[in-house]
């Protein structure tokens, strides 16, 4: 029957788009508001460039792509610099923007009239000009789309993604390139979108700016969240549940007067109880199930991760650094320099500019003044996820894990180097993509065995207990396949036996060559891990010594130790 | 006063047509007699694509009722030869395509319609090729954009358009002998299609247009545009807007201390209700609909209107009624010429073949080749809240 | 030059009345972090109520207008407590409880249409005063909105700063986990600022009656002004919403100055996108973590 038909080709089209948005809020976690202006922009560039411009299929669909593409990949430059509700507004912004040009530019849109006459889709001659016809078209679009949004959120990139959304300076403490995910994914989105739109214009042989308002946004966003964020397969599902119920309600006889009306309220009320009983949506985020691969494989990237490198020569080395804010000095002439194979201590009072130290070293924030050397090369003023390749990683004070995605995750996406970060690779590469996951699962089982988490490993970061998560954080650090580590308090909160732990841990890592400072209170701990240790006050060294010089030196303590 | 007097003149000359056809109506057609047995539906559902949801739901409002009141006589009356009507009305959620596009398949499929009452721009435009296709019979008689006039060869319309009344009403302005015009026109094709048309006049007609504004529709803001046209210091102002906007805007520009006469385009109970006082002196050239004993058809719709929903019907109301007579009656029509007669197709070729029908406005209306119904155009002023017939229009 | 100072206090007045609807929104959006889209109906019952209060009951205007504020309250309170409380006690993500929202703003709106009907309603028989100063023209209502938002946002920050139960609010929208510790029933605060903002939103609500009329879908534009009045000014901060929703009202209004007038639904939002982009830390200096 042609209603069904017609029906099954909306949830097709509102498929594409829930899928498409999914990926800029689920994954990405960019809350873009502007949805629907990318669909928009797809609909009509069909019918721009066919009624004016006699564009034949599928030159009108491919131009549309790509200029919404790009649309969307401008609109991610400002999403780098702001982020949550300022992000929503810029988005909202367009999308009002948008709309109203649709509506007032009236020689290219024709207005609210809109554009009428878009030839239907013809293939060989075969022209698509009902919803029986149409359905296999649409089908096909929805599965290339759903395919091409599955293949990104499934790779590495896709990974990277949910990385960021969990937390952005976590992703780039691991190596992300920030601007480049928003950017792509941005892109992604708003092509994706773009396909509906043609599609849209294609059907209905019309296109008016009242289908693209705010209002159709907010439908996508009710069909992403009901079907579940994160999760490609419930977009669809909740994409077919926002089109088919309205019109299944509309069986639902009533006195004509109310009788709409009260169809969207049971809708409505529908919509609450369905969310009541399912609050992660219909659909929950899962993680992508990996097989870890026997012990055997991993013994080797074992060996190698803690293969031996030279001791005792300088690698990353701060000069003179210099950072005030406005009118507070946080750091002020420090100098350190770490060397192979050895544990560096950072210790003083609270304020004393150890963190800003570490966030200085790591690009996290911007020096005033002085120079930053990793093995003699100057990485003053690079982006942190570029210190982070050079070699020199940083964990956070409070921990910063990826908390929904499990153990394995969280260490696979640190890993270096992935091909699969690329968007280009993740399509035009799969061979060496796929090579390339199976080799970094061996990696990721190393260092889960190293850190002790193997058991452990698809559990969800957030379910995992305080301890554990130190452990993965150590992990998640290691797997970064840095030189330098940069500790901020990693131990803190831990009891004695978890101490015991994880002391081998980074004795074993020092013992291989590697590079250690640790930001840390307990003097206990200082003592039994560090050869080094640097006290801080006012943003500089005022002392520099073993852990035993500087705890027996009267002035600092009556300053610190008391 | 000599208007009256050509109104009354007029009237009285209309009145033996419209009561030929009200003959013609009611008596079933001999001819059926002669042709094929027609090939009858049990039941002949009617469709409509209205705003019955949203921010224009007032609109859906008025034109269910006026429609499922026809429907309901006519079946009083023993439906079409004996065939009963059936009212189906589809929500397009204030004029969206996509909303116009799901209502109309569901008709389409559901209940096999063959005519489908419509309204508004954009699902109309979307459903027109589907028509086109399927052959369906659409009548529209509410949206107003000329954008709509030929978008489907079976679609007629039984409303004035846009265009046709802001052209009476500015040539009016210019027989009032103003100068320089302020417009405040709805940011929708039917405010776009009365600005171009009236822009143009008023300028080759030696007139100045010293404030063009746009509001959006629904719009509750606009301080804005009253200040501009206040600064442009006009003769007078004319609303190219829609229900129920000319009352809001009739008040904000009497609040900035305007005093100029106002000349729209539309008045209806929600313009009255919202504008009240400050649409004291407003003429606004319309449809004519003024039900009165002289008119006996428009009295007794009003009266039954008022019965059925506590309130006067507007035109909106009375043109939808009076769309499902003119679909009552093309089937007649064409079930008259037998055999597989249910067709939209077959009932837009009865209309065509003779375009006359009895208008509930008084008198009979013309469709013309483009699809548009001839209605009489009349000039009304509001006079102490109530809108008195000044004078007709002859539309261009 | 008229027309310039015509427009300035065009945008003050309107830009008040964002304000006002911003103030009562931001209180709710900033202490229990809920993007409360049935904000947009609440204002419209509220409107409702004032009507039905003058019109039907016969009370006078203020007596409709704290009648309006009382149904506000309620209907604030119950969204509260039995759709949003159920959701904060089940875990849900904010993502959630924003569409549950969406929901309910379906379910109200189209209630109110049912009720009252899809036409406008306006108090019979009501006229305000119209003031002339100089060459700038404004209403008694007009007036009233102003001075609404000015006396309520003042009593609102005496009220949070002196008040035992202000500032309880304020040590929740801080840090509800700490205000938790603290002692402090955050329940019982939401439940506070749920009351407070939707009977704030009664008084615009009823202002626009009186200007305008009262419809159905008079919601929608409430709310969505409101958030990004928040949104601009910044969350959490009664003097950013109002200078959010005054930025807002101004850049309206005098933005049209020289641009057409079918730019006014979007004049303020491209304005706002280029200051974003140009300002990412935000309009009033704060920065963005």
């Amino acid at each position: 029957m042609e209603y069904i038909l017609h029906i099954l080709v909306m949830v097709c089209i509102y498929g594409i788009l829930a899928v498409s948005f999914n990926l800029l809020i689920g994954f990405a976690g960019l809350f873009a508001m502007a949805q629907a202006a990318f669909y928009a922009f797809g609909a009509y560039a069909t019918a721009i460039l066919t009624l004016k411009l006699g564009l034949p299929f599928p030159v009108d669909l491919l131009l549309g792509v790509l200029i919404t593409a790009f649309i969307g990949a401008l609109v991610a430059i400002p999403a780098i610099r702001i982020s949550g509700t300022y992000l929503v507004v810029v988005t909202l912004a367009l999308q009002v923007i948008v709309i109203a040009i649709a509506t007032n530019w009236k020689d290219l849109t024709g207005g609210t009239d809109g554009l009428r006459g878009i030839p239907s889709l013809n293939i060989f001659g075969y022209a698509l000009d009902n919803p029986g016809r149409f359905l296999p078209a649409a089908i096909v679009a929805l599965g290339i789309c759903f395919w091409v949004a599955w293949r990104l959120a499934n790779s590495p990139f896709g990974r990277a993604l949910r990385a960021m959304r969990e937390n952005e300076s976590a992703a780039e403490a691991v190596g992300k390139n920030l601007l480049y995910m928003k950017v792509a994914v941005f892109a992604f989105s708003a092509g994706l979108a773009a396909v509906a739109g043609s599609l849209f214009a294609r059907y209905l042989n019309y296109v008016g700016a009242e289908s693209f308002g705010i209002d159709e946004t907010i439908y996508m966003l009710a069909m992403v969240i009901l079907g579940g964020t994160g999760n490609l397969w419930g977009s669809l599902v909740g994409a077919a549940v926002l089109v088919i119920l309205p019109e299944l309600l509309k069986f639902v006889t009533l006195p004509t007067e109310i009788a709409d009306k009260s169809h969207l309220i049971i809708y409505g009320l529908l919509l609450i109880v369905i969310l009541r009983l399912r609050p992660e949506g219909l659909l929950a985020e899962r993680s992508t199930m990996r097989h870890l691969p026997h012990v055997d494989d991993t013994n080797r990237h074992g060996a190698e991760m803690t293969a031996p490198l030279p001791k005792d020569e300088v690698t990353l080395s701060g000069n003179d650094l210099h950072k005030r804010f406005g009118g507070i000095v946080a750091v002020a002439g420090f100098n350190i320099v770490l060397k192979s194979g050895s544990i560096t201590g950072l210790i003083g009072p609270n304020g004393a500019g150890k963190t800003t130290a570490f966030n200085l070293l790591t690009g996290f924030l911007s020096l005033d003044s002085g120079t930053i050397t990793f093995r003699g090369r100057n990485i003053t003023g690079l982006k942190p996820h570029n210190i982070v390749r050079a070699g020199v990683a940083r964990s956070f004070q409070d921990l910063r894990l990826f908390t929904k995605m499990t153990a394995l995750e969280n260490v696979m996406v640190a890993l270096p180097n992935q091909a699969g970060d690329r968007v280009f690779d993740v399509f035009f590469r799969p061979m060496k993509i796929h090579r390339e996951e199976q080799d970094n699962l061996v990696r990721a089982r190393a260092v889960l065995d190293f850190v002790g988490l193997t058991h452990k490993a698809y559990e969800t970061a957030e379910n995992l207990s305080y301890a554990e998560e130190k452990l993965l954080v150590v992990g998640r650090l290691l797997a970064t396949g840095a030189e330098v580590f940069l500790f901020d308090e990693p131990l803190s909160g831990l009891d004695r036996t978890t101490l015991a732990e994880i002391f081998p841990i980074v004795r074993k890592l020092a013992d291989s060559g590697k590079t250690i400072c640790i930001i840390e209170h307990n003097l206990d701990v200082i003592k039994e891990l560090c050869d080094v240790v640097y006290f801080l006050d006012e943003g500089h060294a005022m002392a520099i010594g073993t852990p035993d010089q500087l705890m027996n030196d009267p002035a600092l303590a009556t300053r610190y130790f008391k | 006063m000599p208007l009256e007097e050509e109104a009354q003149g007029r009237k009285d000359m209309l009145k033996p047509i419209g009561a030929a056809l009200t003959a013609a109506f009611f008596i079933t057609t001999s001819a059926a007699l002669a042709a094929e047995k027609p090939k009858d539906p049990d039941v002949i559902h009617i469709g409509a694509l209205f705003a019955m949801t949203g921010k224009t739901s007032f609109y859906g409002t008025v034109m269910s009722q006026g429609m499922k009141q026809a429907i309901d006589e006519i079946n009083a009356k023993g439906g079409v030869d004996g065939i009963k009507l059936e009212a189906d009305i589809e929500d397009h959620k204030g004029g969206v395509a996509k909303a116009g596009v799901d209502g109309f398949t569901r008709l389409r499929n559901l209940y096999n319609v063959q005519a489908v009452m419509t309204s508004f721009s954009p699902p109309t435009l979307a459903i027109a090729p589907i028509a086109d296709e399927q052959k369906i019979f659409l009548i529209n008689g509410g949206g107003v954009s000329n954008n709509l006039v030929g978008a489907s060869k079976y679609l007629f319309h039984n409303r004035s358009l846009a265009s046709d009344l802001g052209h009476a009403a500015v040539s009016h302005a210019h027989d009032l002998g103003l100068k320089k015009m302020a417009e405040l026109a709805w940011n929708s094709d039917a405010g776009d299609n009365i600005v171009k048309v009236v822009d143009e006049y008023w300028k080759k007609n030696g007139g100045t247009v010293v404030a063009s504004e746009k509001m959006d529709v629904g719009a509750s803001n606009i301080d804005t545009q009253v200040a501009k046209i206040r600064a442009g210091n006009p003769d007078f102002i004319g609303l190219w807007l829609f229900s129920p906007d000319p009352g809001l805007a009739a008040k904000r520009i009497r609040d900035f201390g305007l005093k100029v006469p106002l000349i729209g385009v539309e008045y209806t109970a929600d313009v009255q209700k919202l504008g009240g006082a400050a649409l004291e002196g407003y003429e606004f050239t319309s449809d004519y609909f003024q039900p009165s004993a002289d008119e006996p058809w428009s009295a007794a719709f009003a009266k039954g209107y008022k019965e059925r929903y506590h309130s006067d019907p507007d035109f909106y109301a009375a043109n939808y009624y009076e769309g499902v007579y003119v679909i009552a009656e093309a089937m007649k029509r064409a079930r008259a010429e037998g055999g597989d007669w249910y067709h939209g197709d077959k009932i837009a070729a009865a209309l065509r073949a003779n375009p006359t029908f009895k208008s509930v406005y008084g008198g009979s209306m013309v469709f013309q080749a483009n699809g548009v119904a001839k209605k009489r155009v009349a000039l009304f002023k509001v006079q102490n809240g109530n809108k008195v017939f000044e004078k007709y229009i002859e539309a261009k | 030059m008229d027309l310039f100072a015509q427009l300035f206090v065009n945008g003050l007045i309107n830009g008040s009345h964002y304000a006002l609807l911003g103030v009562g929104f931001g209180l709710i959006f900033a202490t229990t972090r809920i993007v409360h889209f049935a904000y947009g109906p609440i204002f419209t019952a509220a409107a409702y109520a004032a009507w039905f209060a003058a019109n039907v009951l016969g009370l006078p205007i203020p007596v409709a207008m704290v009648f309006a504020a009382a149904v506000a309250a309620v209907l604030g309170v119950i969204t509260y407590q039995y759709l949003y409380l159920p959701f904060e006690r089940g875990q849900s993500s904010s993502h959630v409880t924003l569409i549950a929202s969406l929901g309910l703003f379906i379910v109200l709106e189209n209630l109110i249409a049912i009720i009252f009907g899809t036409g406008g309603r306006v108090i019979d028989g009501y006229q305000y005063g119209i003031f002339l100063v100089g060459p700038i023209y404004f209403s008694s209502v007009q007036l009233g909105q102003v001075i609404a938002m000015v006396v309520l946002t003042a009593l609102l920050g005496v009220y949070l700063a002196r008040t035992r139960h202000g500032k309880a609010i304020l040590a929740t929208t801080d840090n509800p986990e700490m205000a938790r510790i603290i002692g402090i029933d955050t329940v019982k605060v939401s439940r506070l600022v749920f009351a407070i903002g939707s009977a704030l939103s009664a008084i615009p609500a009823t202002l626009i009656l009186l200007k305008d009329g009262a419809t159905p879908s008079m919601g929608f534009f409430a709310v969505f002004i409101a958030f990004v009045a928040v949104i601009v000014g910044g969350v959490g901060s009664l003097r950013g919403a109002v200078a959010g929703g005054l930025a807002l009202g101004m850049v309206e209004s005098l933005g049209l100055w020289k641009i057409p007038t079918e730019w006014q639904s979007s004049i303020a939002f491209i304005v706002l996108f280029l200051v974003v982009l140009l300002r990412p830390q935000g309009l009033f200096g704060r920065t963005v973590s």
